[in-house]
Order: structure tokens, then C-alpha cells, then sequence
């Protein structure tokens, strides 16, 4: 049992972080429709941007750079947006183009950054970077608890400034109808870009919860990329709260499933599962289904 | 001959560089296009049905696989590890596939990313990440063991040829029709008949199956070792994309161009820079793609195609249309029926006779709803053989609700449905079309991408008319559209539009016709014409129901009227009485308006 649960806590601490990175792909899809597949390419450059503070002098510890990371995806995301995404938006031809668009984007991104830093693996190990405490048995590694407490703070803001602010209704309004929301006055253009610049954002500050335990590369997004897919899809494309949920069930699985088999294949159950869902229910569990015609 | 000119082209090219290519850098250059233009033109056979992957390593991988064991293993033949390899690959797509399609548009494309991470994170785990192939000297073709490199080029032409030739047959024949249709407008397709399941399994099976020859080619040629991470990687995918986007997706000759351009590209900037800028090539791909989905989407081709028809159909000085010249002549003619169709004589599937006694359709209990949204109970009605039947109802009353369960595109909650007396409830759409049924739509729905012909033909393959080209042109004159058949569908106006819908609902013959909403959009004297239109076309047995709004001019048409109100049939009857009756006026009018509407 004991056995179990030291699988199962890390499991949802990690799973909190998942459900972070998810809920801005989440939150992309849900408003403007367009699958990124650059998203964690962005997770990796948050990651780079983290270590460069760390490690590159100022040695600013990377829970405390989380605001600085937000603004800077923040401000990275809508950029993005404004010179490529929107392009590509709306109407069904577009599809193609946003897959190839948004893979090619991330392959830039990785490029350039193999370019300037090289492949080597970079850490980031703050001086509690292999601290942890027993609770009742169980090691609580102490960098994987602050990504958990960091990561449900932010989605808590996330949740009261969708829900709150005028802009977030905006946002929460063009993800249900974007049409109805334009005859509301809802300017769609700056409302995707805020959205998008979001979402970059949130998964963003992802990226750098899990510098402290993750190594970093130009290509670790690849390593994330189907976890927070499959995060998303199960909780429902587009649903902000289905993607959080789904995110720590992903971390659950993947942690738990080393009680049978190696770590090595932990991720071939997240996909796995990831398939069953799309599966048995490609609206997610807690997803809405759409009309025929 | 217009289809053999760029093979001869792509031969005499590939021949003359082979020859004159002396460099081992420069082979080799040759060799991966060659090998990429391949695996492109693998990946493009699902993208003609407008299916993305972004798993096809998966394929990739099993052939390098395949063919490396078994040579490991007992020194088996690459060639006959290649058709081993395509082989599996093929059934491995099918079983892929058959849970897979039934996905839409970006749920696709995400379910096909896993497949390859799976099998590599397996294939690694539990197998070898990483085999070395044996050298085997001792026979040059027999183990395609080529001491000139020259030789690999040979064998790439060769089978990038073979490829293309599928490719092209795939094309012409109804196989790529069904295809275009899929990728165009798939639920429509699926109205008309074709089997879409079925045909994109097809299509992925073959796409697989060249995936994994490609992949014997590129490690014998190449590689020289089988990695888990590079062969099942998803760099892989990258360049098919990259070569099938840049040179129009979906279109034969797509990869083969973007090939030629970017692999060249990719590897002289990586041999003249790659030391100091250690992703340039992988920088060439991507850069290619963002340009390629901001600028022209849809490939090279087609943006060389349009702009040679504009060029051909500019106005002249003497303002003939036309500027003749070189590129006029290059420019594609309007889009021709294949005329590999027209020969194709396909075994028309005999259509299960109706017995005598039994009505055309029997709906009996159909309930439906959308959450808890109760959107249809109890609906029960019958129509017999050459009887037309209305049905009326206020907006969200459930009538297309009614017309989608009948045809399939809905599945009922409860309740059965008999046509001819036979149970379909289990039978899908396209296998309820080829008994018997067509349909219209309430907002009018077409294959943007095709010819208004072209549009037909897809629903007479969908039947198997013996003569899909000649049957479709013959309804087309019938319904007035012979002009415009060769046309693009967005010049037609809704009128013709609807003409379209009718043409193509009835070159299947149905013994049932679901009209939904057909008056809408029409001016007076259309609508006039348009039900002596439908009694031009119909055989005095074919049953006819009609949705409409307009009350008036139904109730001048069908000889009884079903009545909807909140998804329960109000009434149901000869239309005078229907129209009377007060609770139809209620349902439209709502409890305000009786005394008013009593009084008139």
C-alpha cells in the first residue's frame, strides 16, 4: 500500500504540472479552434528562459521567475499570433495549413535554440533541488510539491480571470460561439490573440515548475507533447477545467503504472489511454456531444 | 498522353543526373530525393482523402525492421523482407485504421501521432533500439548489396515510378473519386454512398505499404542501420509533410516536385554549413512548411495550375477569352470526367426488390434527443410506393432531425425503421443509398472541389450505375444543367444549386426521395417549376416526402401532410384537413393567435 502510494503521490503532484501545460493548449483550441502543435515547443523555450535566469548570472531561483516567464510568453504568444496564427484561422481549408503551421513553427523553435545552446542537457538545481520530507511515510520530493502548489495557483487565476475579468468573459464567450460573440460586439481578432498569448503563457510557466526536476534539451517538448494532448482530449477538447482534470489523471497513470511495468513504457500507457479516449469518447469525459449536420 | 508526359520527364531526369552525378555527396543527394519524393507520394494517398497523419513512421519503422531481422535472422532476401514488410505494415494500417476513421478532422490527425511512440518506446523497451545490417557481399541484387551507388538510384526510380503509377490509377478510377468526395464533403459523401470506412482503409493500407518498401530502401541505401529513433522518429513524418505540402497535397506529383526542391536544398546547406549550424536541415522543413501554410496552402501545383488558367482564360486584346500562347496551352482544360471511368463497366449491385405489400417506408416509435434536449418522440409515419408525402412543423420541431435518422446520418434512440419492408436500422448511410434512398439537403451541400458533373458522377458510382459519366450528363440535360456541367460549383446560382441536389439525389434511381426544404431560397416562378421538375424525373413508383415551409405550395403537391410539433406528430392526414386542424395552428401560431385565426 505503501508501495502504492509513493507512486500515486508523485503521480498527482506531476499530474498538477501536466494539467498546467495542458490547459493552455486547452485553452487555444477552445477559442480559435486550432490545434498547436508547437505548444510544447514553447513549454522548451519557458524552460531555456528559466534556466538562462538561473544559471546565466543572476541566479534568480525559477519559482520566483514565474511572473517574469508569464509576461514574456505572454507577450511571445500574442506576437505569434499576430504574425502567423492568425492567418491561418476560421474557415475548414484552414486546417492543414494550422497543422503546418504550427509543426513548423515548433521545429524553428527547437532549431534555433539547438543552434545557440547545443544539444547538451542543461539542469537547473537550486540548493532544495534534492530535499523532500516524510508525510506519513510517503517521500514528498520538495521542488515536485512548490511545481504542484505553483501550478494550482495559477490555474485558480486562470479560473477567476476567465471567469471574472470582461476580458475573460470575451474569451469564455468565443469559445462557446465565436459568431454569436462577434454580434456581441466581441472583437474576435484581439480576443484570439489575447487568448492565444494565454495559453502560451500558462504552459509556459509550466515549462519552468518542471525545470527544477527536469533536464532540459531542444527537443524535450517531444517528450510532452502526446501527455498533454492526451490531457486535453481527455478532459474534453477545448474545456480549460477538462484539461486540468485530465492532467492529473495523466500524471496518476504514468506514475502508477511503474508499480507493473518499467518506467521506461510509462508514456506507452499515457498513450494508450489517450487512443481509448479518442476512441470511446472523443468529446472527452466530460465533453459535450456536437449535432450530425 | 497528357499523364505520360511528366513520367517521361522525371525518367529522363533522374537518368541523366544518375549519369552524370560522379561525387559520392552528389549520389547521395540524388538518392534521398528519390527516397523522400517515394515516401511522399506514400503519405499523399491519404491525404487525397483529406486525411493528415502524422504517424506514418510507424510504417516506416516496420519495414526497416522487418527486413533487418529477418536478414539477421536467416539471411532472408531484402526483397523478400520487403514484401514481407509491406505486408504486415498494410494489416497493421487496417488495424490502425478501422477504429481510427471513424475520427473527424483534427482527432485524426492527433490519434495518428501516437502510434509510432508507442511502437518505438516498445520496439526499444523490450526489442533492440538500434540493429545493425549484415554486409552480404556475396550477391549485389540478391541482398541489394550494391557496390556502385549508382545502382540504388536505379532501384529507387523504379519503384518511385511504381508509386507513382498506383498513385495515378487511384486517380482516375472511381477509387479516387470516392476519395476526393471523402476529402471534399464527408458526410455528404457518405449520402451518396460511398463507403468511406472502406475506401480509407484502402487507401491507408497502400499508403502503408509503400511507406515500409521505402524504408528498405532508405537503410540499404542510406542508413546502413536500423534506429528505433530514427526510423519510427518523427523527422520522418517532417520531411513527408514538407515535401507533400510544398508540392501540393493530395496531388500525385506533389511530393516528387517539393523533393526535388527541398532535399537538395536541405543537404547542400547541411554539407556547407551544418557543422557550425548543427539543425540547418531540419531549419529547411520547417521554414518551408510556415511558408508554405501562409502563402500557398494547397502546394506549388495547384498555385502554378491557377495561375496558368488565369493566364488562359484572361481576356485577350481582342478581347476573346484566351490569351492563347505557351502558357494558355499549358493550362489545364476544364476539369474532364476520366475517362477511365467511362470505360469501367463495375457490377451494378442488384437492389433488393420491394414486395408488393409493403410500404416504401415505415418509421414507427423513432425518439430522439441531444442531452437533454428531447428533440423527437414517438414519430411514426408511413409512405407507400408513388405516394408524396409533406411534412410541416414549426422551426426546431424535428423534421431534419426525422430525415437524418431515416438516412442514417443519426442514429435513433429508439424505435425502427422499415424500408421496402426490410429493417435498416443497423445498415449506415451509404448502404441505405445503394437500396434506395436519396436525399436532399436543407442547406444545399456539394463537392466544392469538383465539377457540378463530377459531383454527379460521385453519387452515380456511389449506386454502381453501370455508365457513371453518360448516366450523370443524361440527368444533368434533364434538369437544365448541361451548360454549367464542366464548370466550378461556386458559379452556380441557388437555384441551380438545387437543380444540382435533385440531379444528383436521383441518378441513383431511389424508390425513395427525401426532399428537405427544396423551396427555400427560390424565387416564385422557381419554386413553380421545381416540383414538375421532380415529377420529370421520378417513376410513377418512387415515394417522395418533402419538408417545407412554404405550406402552400406543398399542400398543392403531396396527397397527405404529417404534422410536427416539439418532435411528436400533432396530426397527420390529407393536407386540407392538416392545415386546418387547430392544433397545427397552434403550434404555429401559438395559443395567442387561435381566436384571431378562428375568426378568418
Amino acid at each position: 500500500m505503501v508501495e502504492f502510494l509513493q507512486f500515486l503521490v508523485p503521480g498527482i503532484l506531476i499530474g498538477g504540472v501536466y494539467a498546467l501545460l495542458a490547459s493552455g493548449l486547452g485553452l487555444i483550441f477552445g477559442v480559435m479552434r486550432v490545434v498547436n502543435f508547437a505548444q510544447a515547443d514553447f513549454m522548451m523555450l519557458a524552460m531555456y528562459l528559466s534556466w538562462a535566469l538561473f544559471a546565466g548570472g543572476v541566479g534568480l531561483d525559477p519559482f520566483l521567475a514565474v511572473p517574469a516567464v508569464f509576461f514574456v510568453f505572454l507577450l511571445l504568444g500574442m506576437a505569434v499570433h499576430w504574425l502567423f496564427i492568425r492567418f491561418v484561422i476560421g474557415r475548414r481549408e484552414n486546417h492543414d495549413a494550422q497543422v503546418i503551421l504550427t509543426i513548423g513553427l515548433g521545429l524553428i523553435f527547437q532549431n534555433l535554440i539547438l543552434i545557440k545552446y547545443s544539444s547538451e542537457p542543461r539542469v537547473v538545481a537550486p540548493s532544495y533541488a534534492n530535499s523532500g520530507d516524510f508525510i506519513a511515510d510517503i517521500f514528498v520530493s520538495r521542488v515536485r510539491l512548490y511545481a504542484f502548489l505553483l501550478s494550482v495557483l495559477v490555474a485558480a487565476l486562470v479560473f477567476l480571470f476567465l471567469n471574472r475579468s470582461a476580458t475573460g468573459r470575451a474569451i469564455r464567450a468565443a469559445s462557446e460561439n465565436w459568431e454569436a460573440a462577434t454580434y456581441m460586439g466581441v472583437d474576435i481578432d484581439r480576443t484570439n490573440r489575447i487568448a492565444f498569448g494565454v495559453g502560451v503563457a500558462l504552459t509556459a510557466v509550466g515549462g519552468s515548475a518542471l525545470v527544477t526536476f527536469q533536464s532540459i534539451t531542444p527537443f524535450v517538448g517531444l517528450r510532452f507533447v502526446v501527455v498533454m494532448f492526451a490531457a486535453v482530449v481527455l478532459g474534453g477538447l477545448g474545456s480549460v477545467r477538462g484539461a486540468f482534470v485530465g492532467g492529473v489523471l495523466i500524471g496518476i497513470i504514468q506514475s502508477v503504472s511503474q508499480v507493473w511495468t518499467s518506467a521506461a513504457v510509462k508514456n506507452v500507457w499515457v498513450f494508450a489511454l489517450f487512443l481509448l479516449i479518442l476512441y470511446v469518447r472523443p468529446n472527452g469525459l466530460f465533453g459535450k456531444a456536437q449535432r450530425a449536420i | 498522353m497528357r499523364r505520360l508526359v511528366p513520367f517521361i520527364v522525371l525518367v529522363v531526369a533522374v537518368a541523366s543526373l544518375n549519369g552524370w552525378l560522379d561525387q559520392r555527396f552528389h549520389v547521395r543527394v540524388l538518392t534521398l530525393a528519390v527516397v523522400w519524393a517515394l515516401a511522399g507520394v506514400a503519405w499523399n494517398l491519404m491525404a487525397k482523402a483529406g486525411q493528415i497523419s502524422l504517424g506514418h513512421s510507424a510504417f516506416v519503422g516496420i519495414g526497416a525492421y522487418g527486413f533487418t531481422i529477418l536478414l539477421r535472422g536467416g539471411g532472408t532476401s531484402p526483397w523478400i523482407g520487403m514484401a514481407i514488410g509491406m505486408g504486415v505494415a498494410a494489416v497493421v494500417a487496417l488495424v490502425i485504421g478501422l477504429p481510427t476513421f471513424r475520427l473527424r478532422g483534427f482527432y485524426f490527425t492527433l490519434a495518428t501521432i501516437s502510434f509510432p511512440l508507442i511502437m518505438e518506446l516498445l520496439v526499444s523497451h523490450y526489442g533492440d533500439p538500434e540493429l545493425t545490417v549484415p554486409y552480404h557481399p556475396e550477391s549485389e541484387w540478391r541482398f541489394m548489396e550494391f557496390s556502385d551507388p549508382h545502382t540504388y538510384v536505379w532501384v529507387g526510380l523504379g519503384m518511385l515510378v511504381v508509386a507513382l503509377v498506383i498513385s495515378e490509377l487511384i486517380d482516375v478510377t472511381s477509387f479516387g473519386y470516392a476519395l476526393r468526395a471523402i476529402r471534399d464533403n464527408e458526410v455528404l459523401a457518405r449520402a451518396v454512398g460511398i463507403r468511406t470506412v472502406a475506401w480509407k482503409s484502402a487507401a491507408f493500407m497502400i499508403s502503408a505499404a509503400l511507406s515500409a518498401a521505402m524504408a528498405v530502401l532508405w537503410v540499404k541505401a542510406v542508413l546502413r542501420v536500423t534506429v528505433a529513433e530514427e526510423v519510427f522518429g518523427i523527422t520522418v513524418v517532417i520531411v513527408m509533410l514538407s515535401v507533400a505540402f510544398v508540392g501540393g497535397v493530395g496531388q500525385t506529383w506533389g511530393p516528387v516536385v517539393g523533393a526535388a526542391f527541398l532535399i537538395p536544398l536541405a543537404m547542400f546547406l547541411d554539407d556547407s554549413i551544418g557543422e557550425s549550424v548543427p539543425g540547418a536541415q531540419e531549419l529547411v522543413y520547417a521554414a518551408a512548411l510556415v511558408l508554405v501554410a501562409l502563402l500557398i496552402p494547397r502546394g506549388i501545383l495547384p498555385a502554378i495550375e491557377r495561375g496558368c488558367r488565369w493566364v488562359a482564360t484572361r481576356p485577350g486584346r481582342s478581347g476573346e477569352p484566351g490569351g492563347r500562347g505557351f502558357l494558355g496551352r499549358l493550362a489545364v482544360p476544364p476539369q474532364q470526367p476520366s475517362p477511365f471511368l467511362r470505360m469501367s463497366r463495375r457490377r451494378v449491385r442488384p437492389r433488393l426488390p420491394r414486395p408488393s405489400d409493403a410500404p416504401v417506408l415505415e418509421v414507427e416509435g423513432i425518439a430522439k434527443s441531444f442531452g437533454a434536449n428531447r428533440v423527437l418522440s414517438d414519430v411514426a409515419f408511413r409512405i407507400d410506393a408513388g405516394r408524396r408525402v409533406g411534412i410541416i412543423g414549426p422551426n426546431g420541431a424535428g423534421k431534419t432531425t426525422l430525415f437524418n435518422i431515416i438516412t442514417a446520418h443519426l442514429r435513433a434512440d429508439a424505435g425502427r425503421i422499415l424500408f421496402k419492408g426490410m429493417k435498416v436500422d443497423r445498415m449506415r448511410a451509404p448502404r441505405r443509398y445503394e437500396l434506395g434512398m436519396s436525399r436532399t439537403f436543407q442547406v444545399p451541400q456539394g463537392f466544392h472541389l469538383m465539377s457540378p458533373l463530377d459531383n454527379v458522377v460521385v453519387a452515380a458510382i456511389g449506386a454502381s450505375i453501370p455508365h457513371p459519366v453518360a448516366a450523370s450528363m443524361a440527368m444533368l440535360e434533364r434538369v437544365g444543367l448541361a451548360d454549367s456541367a464542366l464548370g466550378e460549383l461556386s458559379a452556380l446560382t441557388t437555384a441551380e444549386i438545387k437543380s444540382l441536389e435533385l440531379a444528383r439525389a436521383m441518378v441513383s434511381e431511389p424508390e425513395l426521395l427525401l426532399l428537405d426544404e427544396p423551396l427555400a431560397g427560390l424565387n416564385e416562378a422557381e419554386r413553380a417549376r421545381f416540383f414538375t421538375t421532380v415529377d420529370e424525373l421520378v417513376t410513377p413508383q418512387t415515394a417522395i416526402v418533402v419538408i417545407e415551409h412554404s405550406v402552400r405550395s406543398l399542400i398543392q403537391y403531396v396527397e397527405s401532410v404529417v404534422a410536427l410539433d416539439e418532435g411528436r406528430v400533432v396530426v397527420q392526414g390529407p393536407p386540407a384537413d392538416v392545415v386546418s386542424d387547430p392544433r397545427v395552428i397552434k403550434a404555429y401560431l401559438g395559443s395567442r393567435w387561435m381566436e384571431h385565426a378562428r375568426d378568418q
